[in-house]
């Protein structure tokens, strides 16, 4: 998404999908997995007769309500989306002027569709053609329609791709910058948003400015350090401006000698793991070893991570008591780049410690505390969680956060009551600003914007064209949109470039005074601590990051459109001459990736013949490492399950409620409950991702320290999880993988 | 026209074109009364699970009915109704012989095995959160029964966690009363409120 108009977030919001006239959820469960998201779901759908157009491989909770269901199998959503833009091309479907005025290189698109047929999406799918024309009839002819995409895209070789053209597919129909449209990507759990947006990846700095050393002399100011300081912490200042590795492909740092020579020299040797359920990634088998041949581990939870239970290490694993979001205070971020305040119930019970509390300790014992507190810019003396509230919002402007005080999130929080729900408009001492100031927040006096790339509201209220962010020519084209499209009260009508002090005054049409021009010199809207570029691109009705146009073609991408391509374990191996996957890659995320070779090692599905489908459940969360610790969680579902057709399973001699077998690709086995369901198809099997504490067969509950057990145990589905890594983002595919089931 | 205060009569609402079988009810309503696990004074009931286009779920409790069949074939005459309509029972006078569960329509009765609500094989099941006989509030209402949230003037816990408020429950005038806004609204190209948030 943000290769595609400049950030990677949602661009309406839960409220907004009322004003939908048609709901595509594709790759996503949200009544099993955002109940609350469902409630507005369910009336756009009551009230403002949205068609309801589930695509999934199951018959899911959410598809239970749809209007339209279209079962795909596994890995093929690139080709029924070309089969959608294929046929809303040829139905004169198309946003003729908002792709003139807004898109760059939808020709390209246009193109690739031609060999997705109805008959081919098909053959491909395996859904069939009416139910493809059914959908895109009902979408394409809504005005406007929004796309809802969770895990259920993301997790896969070509996840990149799949949210790329999802992005395009709204292009297509002109649905984007408008309420009711937009692609609605429900987060995988609470403040998933907020982790990306603060940094929590391999491969940016906060705000995700990059790592290039421009950014690290940015943050070096921001933080108050010194920035040779913060290279002199670094091997070298290569490693410092490398990708690290991710969470995906960090067990092949420990396990895979190759890849040391993208580590400087060295395997990974320690792990920290804070809040993360590391069993969710695909290969548990490996991720065990890995945990085995690391010389140190420590888990960061309130309960005890179930991967220091997988691990067989004797020594150097240390579990530290985390408090929970009831123990303490600070902003949390939903799936809609909204902001609330979140306060303190009680003190951490027992032994647990607030997170920022463990973290400080380790400066400390590290002796970098000074320079870790140094960014509030108070020294020891700060006030916890505020100051580094205040510290956040004045840093990540790239994403506008400068309006996002701690007091004014407060005031919102306070003042939930006084917000619409569905516009997320205040009233009273509220009035005019959005619920949670959901970013872009300018500056302390910008009220939010809660639908990106609007054009039809100025800047000051939340308006904004796409962004700048991709250069102003490619190869002749113009990349900044047309005349007639910016947003209301702009200045400049049609595109422009993102804001510097090279050109503010030429394009604000205003004259700065010497104190201000010496205050911005060297700096744009990125860099500007003054707040003078923003302030006065926003008073000439300018979007600090430019108005641009959208782009189909990444140019730096392996797929410069988004392509489909059969997953590495494919059941249907006679695609994999026609849609085979990309070369194998060197150092991608400091590991080595195969693709290619690992697509033709064999033909896989000849030993593994059953399709996975992989999904989470309405009773647990994550690994369900807190929620199978729930007695009544627990209750309604305390057991690892396979769903399976009851024909598949009629012809593998499996009787309901028994014991089967299911073997991975890799080395991983489990043994779980067949459980016979309509919900597959008949080549299917349905493996909840929730469970941990069994391991192939032996249960774990012994290894648990003393009364820390859940009630609720079950195999772990990533044990049989194929390898495969997403393309370009290193996501691991935990959606499509082949097995074979037996009778235990 | 007479005098008499105005009584609620109180009634569930369960819409199946919005219960998305999430079990919050449930597990709000075990949470709550600390119920033992196994007993299911609340339960959502999917039908024709997996079949496209035919799957239907509902959340059901005791629909606490003005003229309760329980109430009527009880040998103890152990339940009473309430002047808002809801019908609770006594535990002490309770013998447990399940005769309730042939009477009822909806399969509301429970017989817990053990634990907190009092002696094996007593009859349990939803208090519309309205306790019991024991004194209001008091640890040995909980113990037997539950909270006792209508007392505090309180919506009871399933209703009040439903995650997308396709479970209702209150005076019957203005359940009824929702149930026609939502009716009206029903297909005018409009966005109203949430039902929560």
């Amino acid at each position: 998404m943000a290769n595609t108009w400049g950030y990677g977030a949602m661009t309406n919001h839960i409220g907004d999908m009322q004003n939908s006239k048609a709901i595509i959820i594709f790759g996503a469960n949200p009544a099993s997995n955002h109940p609350i998201a469902m409630q507005h779901i369910l009336k756009a759908k009551e009230q403002n007769g949205a068609k309801i157009i589930v695509i999934d491989p199951r018959y899911t909770k959410t598809a239970a309500k749809s209007d339209v269901y279209c079962r795909i199998r596994t890995g093929t959503d690139i080709a029924f989306m070309y089969g959608m833009i294929r046929l809303i091309r040829d139905n004169n479907w198309v946003d003729k002027s908002f792709i003139a005025d807004r898109v760059y290189g939808m020709e390209d698109i246009f193109t690739e569709c031609e060999k997705f047929t109805p008959e081919h999406v098909e053959d491909v799918t395996g859904c069939p053609k009416e139910l493809l024309i059914q959908a895109t009839t009902a979408f394409a002819t809504a005005e406007p329609g929004c796309l809802i995409w969770n895990q259920g895209w993301t997790q896969h070789t070509i996840g990149s791709s799949n949210t790329r053209l999802g992005s395009i597919l709204q292009l297509t129909l002109g649905n984007m910058g408008k309420p009711g449209g937009g692609c609605n990507i429900l987060r995988g759990h609470d403040n998933v948003q907020a982790s990306t947006d603060l940094g929590c990846l391999a491969d940016t700095l906060p705000g995700y400015y990059g790592l290039s050393e421009g950014s690290w002399k940015y943050f070096s100011k921001q933080w108050n350090v010194d920035y040779d300081w913060l290279k002199g912490r670094f091997k070298s200042k290569k490693m410092m401006e490398s990708k690290g590795f991710s969470l995906g492909l960090w067990i092949h740092g420990v396990l895979e000698k190759e890849n040391a020579a993208n580590n400087a020299d060295t395997p990974l040797k320690a792990l920290v793991c804070i809040g993360n359920g590391i069993s969710t990634i695909t290969q548990t088998h490996k991720v065990k070893e890995a945990l085995d041949k690391l010389d140190l581990v420590v888990f960061i939870d309130p309960f005890v991570n179930d991967a220091a239970v997988i691990t067989t290490r004797g020594d150097n694993m240390f579990l530290l008591p985390a408090a929970t979001q009831v123990e303490t205070s600070g902003t949390v971020v939903n799936t809609a780049r909204s902001a609330q305040w979140r306060t303190k119930v009680v003190e951490p019970l027992y032994e647990a410690r607030e997170d920022q509390e463990i973290l400080f300790d380790f400066a400390k014992r590290m002796g970098f505390y000074k320079e870790y507190v140094a960014g509030m810019g108070k020294g020891e003396k700060f006030t916890w969680p505020e100051d580094a509230t205040n510290e956040i919002a004045r840093s990540l402007k790239t994403i506008g956060f400068q309006g996002r005080t701690a007091e004014r999130i407060k005031k919102h929080t306070e003042n939930w009551h006084l917000f619409d729900s569905v516009s997320l408009k205040g009233k009273g001492v509220t009035e005019k600003e959005y619920y949670g100031l959901p970013w872009p927040c300018w500056t302390e006096k910008h009220p939010g914007s809660p639908v990106l790339y609007n054009i039809n509201l100025p800047v000051s209220q939340g308006g904004m064209g796409f962004r700048n962010r991709f250069g102003t020519e490619r190869n002749g084209s113009d990349l900044l949109s047309a005349k007639g499209s910016a947003p209301v009260g702009s200045k400049i009508d049609g595109g422009y470039a993102e804001i510097t002090y090279k050109n503010i005054e030429e394009l604000a049409g205003i004259t700065l005074t010497a104190a201000e021009k010496k205050a911005v010199e060297g700096k744009n809207w990125k860099t500007d601590d003054s707040g003078i570029l923003v302030d006065k691109a926003i008073e000439a009705g300018l979007a600090p990051y430019g108005n641009a146009r959208a782009r189909t073609i990444v140019w730096n991408f392996i797929d410069n459109i988004p392509k489909h391509r059969e997953p590495l374990h494919s059941f249907r191996p006679d695609l994999v001459k026609q849609y085979p996957a990309v070369k194998d890659r060197k150092n991608h995320y400091r590991t080595n990736v195969r693709y290619e070779s690992e697509q033709n090692a064999q033909e896989w599905v000849k030993d593994y013949p059953i399709n996975i489908v992989s999904g989470r459940i309405v009773e647990h969360m994550g690994t369900g490492t807190e929620t199978r610790a729930s007695k009544y969680l627990a209750e309604l579902s305390g057991e690892m399950y396979g769903e399976v057709h009851p024909n598949l399973a009629a012809k593998l001699g499996i009787k309901d409620n028994e014991m089967m077998w299911v073997y991975g690709t890799g080395e991983g086995k489990i043994k779980i409950r067949c459980k016979y369901s309509l919900r597959v198809d008949e080549n299917s099997v349905f493996l909840p991702q929730n469970f941990s504490g069994v391991w192939s067969g032996e249960s774990l509950e012994s290894k648990y320290p003393k009364g820390t057990a859940p009630y609720s145990f079950g195999e772990s589905s990533n044990q049989v999880t194929s390898y495969g890594y997403d393309q370009q983002t290193s996501c691991p595919e935990t959606k499509c993988s082949l097995v074979r089931l037996e009778r235990a | 026209m007479n005098n008499k205060p105005d009584f609620a009569r109180m009634k569930f609402y369960c819409d199946e074109n919005l219960c998305i079988d999430c079990n919050g009810c449930v597990v709000a309503c075990k949470e709550a009364h600390e119920v033992p696990v196994g007993v299911n004074r609340r339960k959502v009931v999917t039908i024709n699970e997996g079949i496209v286009g035919q799957e239907i779920s509902v959340s059901m409790a005791c629909m606490h009915c003005a003229d309760a069949p329980c109430q009527q074939v009880c040998p103890t005459d152990c339940f009473y109704i309430r002047a808002d309509g809801i019908v609770l029972h006594d535990k002490d006078k309770c013998i447990g012989c399940g005769y309730c569960l042939f009477a009822c329509p909806f399969g509301a009765p429970q017989f817990p095995k053990d634990g907190a609500f009092g002696t094996k094989g007593k009859m349990d099941k939803c208090t519309m959160c309205a306790g019991g006989p024991e004194e209001t509030n008091s640890h040995e209402e909980f113990e037997k029964y539950g909270q006792n949230r209508i007392s505090e003037g309180k919506v009871p816990m399933c209703a009040s966690m439903c995650s997308t408020k396709a479970l209702l429950v209150g005076d019957a005038d203005e359940v009824t009363l929702i149930k026609t806004y939502r009716a009206v609204s029903k297909g005018k190209g409009i966005a109203t409120e949430a039902m929560g948030w």
